[in-house]
């Protein structure tokens, strides 16, 4: 199966995230603010080619950069 | 018997307006994470004691990642947990995020009493929250508040000891999630909604095309806007009262002062064709106050005004999100554009915000580049007052040179510099619209801090170059700086004197370079150098802070050279 992270699908899409990957400070970073291994989120934006990735996970809103995007690996639902 | 009071939360809660209602202390806070860099004190009244109250900064877990979530954590250690109680203020719009705080403040025993804030806004989005219920659930007491009206402090303070410590084992974070997501199910109810304007603007403002064209739009509108009410009040409010009132009295004062000696030249200073004249004269009480109060003041106000407005609604992290890419270039990351523009007021809590910033090297970056091309609003008044009568030309002109510089220094020093920039990671609120009553509240407290810090340093500062002047000790500083300064920059030998003030205060800087009857270009190269070269004393002060000695060494030997090759770049440009 070929995995696929946050930079790669468009915006507006609802996808479940499989796994984190990078050191575990991102994961626990990320574990804290509500953003891990399950969960669903919603990605809203993408600035740029290189840019940040804006997405909403239950009420919130977090802003990514772009290489911490690259790190989670989602699932389409 | 309770000692300490602990305000914990997520970032941008409201604490600090909690920590206000409770204590009376008034500190800054703003609609983004991160506004509370230093740790604020106060004390409470309990009964007959008095208890302090400490507003630690915004942490998500008590596994700190950051470094000012390693603060707030090392504060919660410093007693034992029967003599504290922990305030665990959460924001009730979003109670899912908050709770695992919340748990882990349980667990581990803390005395916690939650504070469920920003009631008001949660009932107005739909967000409903049974909290007999939440408070059965976690054991331990849950109060209702909306800080920025005050309501439900006077419970918070009431049950602010009901706390109690019932430690339990450690769970993982995903057990935690877990357990939440139990807890959510059973006291949240969320009435469906449709997008309202809010939500759509909020998503707006973060999408590629839209977001950009809406923050060139704010960023230019703002601009115009500082630019207009600062003008509105010279014109309209001091300079009548300087011109009609204020300069009559002195002219009285000065043509029955019979020997013109020393006082009359420390205190009204040269007549321009026998007149006092505020942009010239140079004495304590007449160009001194005129700078002040008469072109720096206005300004002041007009920057704060708008600055704190952007800051409560809660625009300035979208920026952040915005510019990512840009300042990714420069060895920062988006979030580096909260103390830029903390920096266009004053540097000194520019840099002091820098501690919003993660790695050491992107602290040093950001701290070097404000220094360097972030001039503070003192220093734009001046200049807005000065090459403004030359053309709107000249102005553009030394924000131009400036933006280019804090470019291509950034790309160098990023490319140099050795360690790495984490990562960004932030997340956006949602756009708030407190009371206006909050607004100026904030204001007045930014312009009293302006002037009592401002105000001693300019009068003294004057008068003690005055002084100088009078005795002609600058002759011989002028001396030595005056090949650099003229045959280098093209700028007359006495400008020596305004370059070196420029160490005291920037605005005053500018003024000793009014009566030296400067071309349009001089004074495009003389104010352009002030912006760059040495920070004022005030600056100078938290660079050393923050930075360190070695820091502060390699910082200020960029600043010299930068200055010394812009300086005669320009002159050489522009003049030859």
């Amino acid at each position: 199966m070929k995995r696929i992270s946050l930079v790669q699908i468009k915006a507006n899409e609802l996808v479940k995230i499989l796994e984190i990957l990078g050191g575990s400070n991102l994961e626990n970073k990320l574990l804290s603010m509500g953003v891990y291994k399950g969960k669903s989120v919603t990605k809203l934006s993408h600035i740029g080619l290189k840019g940040p990735v804006v997405i909403k996970t239950g009420r919130s809103i977090l802003a990514l950069g772009h290489s911490v995007a690259e790190k989670i690996i989602i699932q389409r639902e | 018997m309770i000692k300490k009071i602990y305000l914990i939360g997520n970032p941008n809660v409201g604490k600090s307006v909690v920590f206000s209602r409770l204590t009376g202390v008034q500190v800054i806070s703003s609609n983004y994470p991160g506004t509370t860099v230093e740790i604020a004190k106060g004390y409470l009244r309990l009964g007959n004691e008095k208890v302090q109250v400490v507003d630690l900064p915004g942490t998500y877990s008590l596994d700190p990642t950051s470094k000012a979530e390693e603060v707030a954590v090392s504060l919660l250690k410093e007693y034992p947990k029967e003599e504290i109680a922990v305030v665990n203020i959460i924001d009730s719009t979003n109670l899912e995020r908050n709770l695992l705080l919340t748990l882990q403040l349980i667990e581990r025993g803390f005395p916690v009493v939650i504070c469920m804030n920003m009631c008001d806004d949660a009932g107005h989005r739909g967000v409903h929250i049974d909290i007999a219920k939440l408070e059965e659930l976690l054991k331990s007491p849950v109060i209702s508040t909306c800080a920025l009206t005050g309501v439900g402090i006077k419970l918070l303070t009431e049950r602010i000891k009901e706390g109690v410590s019932a430690p339990k084992g450690q769970f993982t974070h995903h057990e935690r999630w877990l357990e939440i997501g139990k807890i959510i199910e059973q006291v949240q109810r969320l009435e469906h909604r449709h997008h309202t304007f809010r939500e759509i603007i909020e998503d707006a403002s973060v999408r590629p095309v839209s977001g950009l064209l809406m923050a060139g739009a704010i960023i230019y509108t703002a601009f115009k806007i500082v630019r207009f009410i600062g003008e509105g009040i010279i014109n309209r409010i001091t300079d009548p009262l300087f011109i009609n009132i204020y300069q009559p009295v002195l002219e009285k004062l000065s043509s029955s002062w019979q020997q013109k000696g020393f006082w009359f030249h420390l205190l009204i200073g040269d007549l321009i064709n026998g007149k006092i004249d505020f942009k010239q004269s140079l004495g304590v009480l007449t160009t001194a106050p005129y700078i002040e109060f008469g072109m720096v003041l206005p300004y002041v106000v007009s920057f704060y005004f708008i600055l704190s407005l952007l800051e409560d609604i809660g625009y300035l992290p979208r920026l952040a999100v915005l510019l990512d890419n840009l300042l990714h270039r420069l060895g920062l990351h988006g979030y580096a554009v909260i103390p830029v523009l903390l920096g266009f007021g004053c540097n000194v809590p520019g840099i002091l915000s820098t501690r919003v910033l993660e790695s050491k090297r992107e602290r040093f970056i950001a701290a070097t580049l404000i220094s360097i091309g972030v001039p503070c609003i003192p220093l734009q008044a001046m200049i807005f007052g000065l090459l403004g009568k030359f053309g709107g030309f000249y102005v553009v002109g030394v924000y131009l040179v400036l933006f280019s510089l804090v470019i291509i220094l950034g790309v160098i020093l990023n490319r140099f510099l050795s360690g790495y920039s984490p990562e960004f990671l932030l997340e956006i609120p949602p756009y708030r619209f407190p009371p206006l009553r909050m607004l100026w509240k904030k204001l007045y407290f930014r312009i009293k801090g302006f002037l009592v810090e401002a105000l001693p340093i300019v009068l003294l500062g004057v008068g003690f170059i005055n002084i100088l002047l009078y005795y002609k000790l600058f002759d011989f500083v002028t001396a030595i700086f005056a090949p650099v300064v003229h045959g280098l920059f093209g700028l007359p030998k006495e400008a020596v004197v305004a370059l070196a003030i420029g160490f005291l205060r920037k605005d005053v800087a500018v003024g000793m370079l009014m009566p030296l009857g400067l071309t349009a270009n001089q004074l495009f190269i003389g104010a352009t150098l002030l912006a760059i070269s040495f920070p004022c004393v005030a600056s100078f002060v938290v660079l050393a802070k923050e930075l360190g000695l070695s820091g502060l060494i390699k910082s200020v030997l960029i600043m010299a050279g930068i200055s010394i090759i812009v300086g005669s770049m320009l002159h050489f440009l522009i003049l030859r």
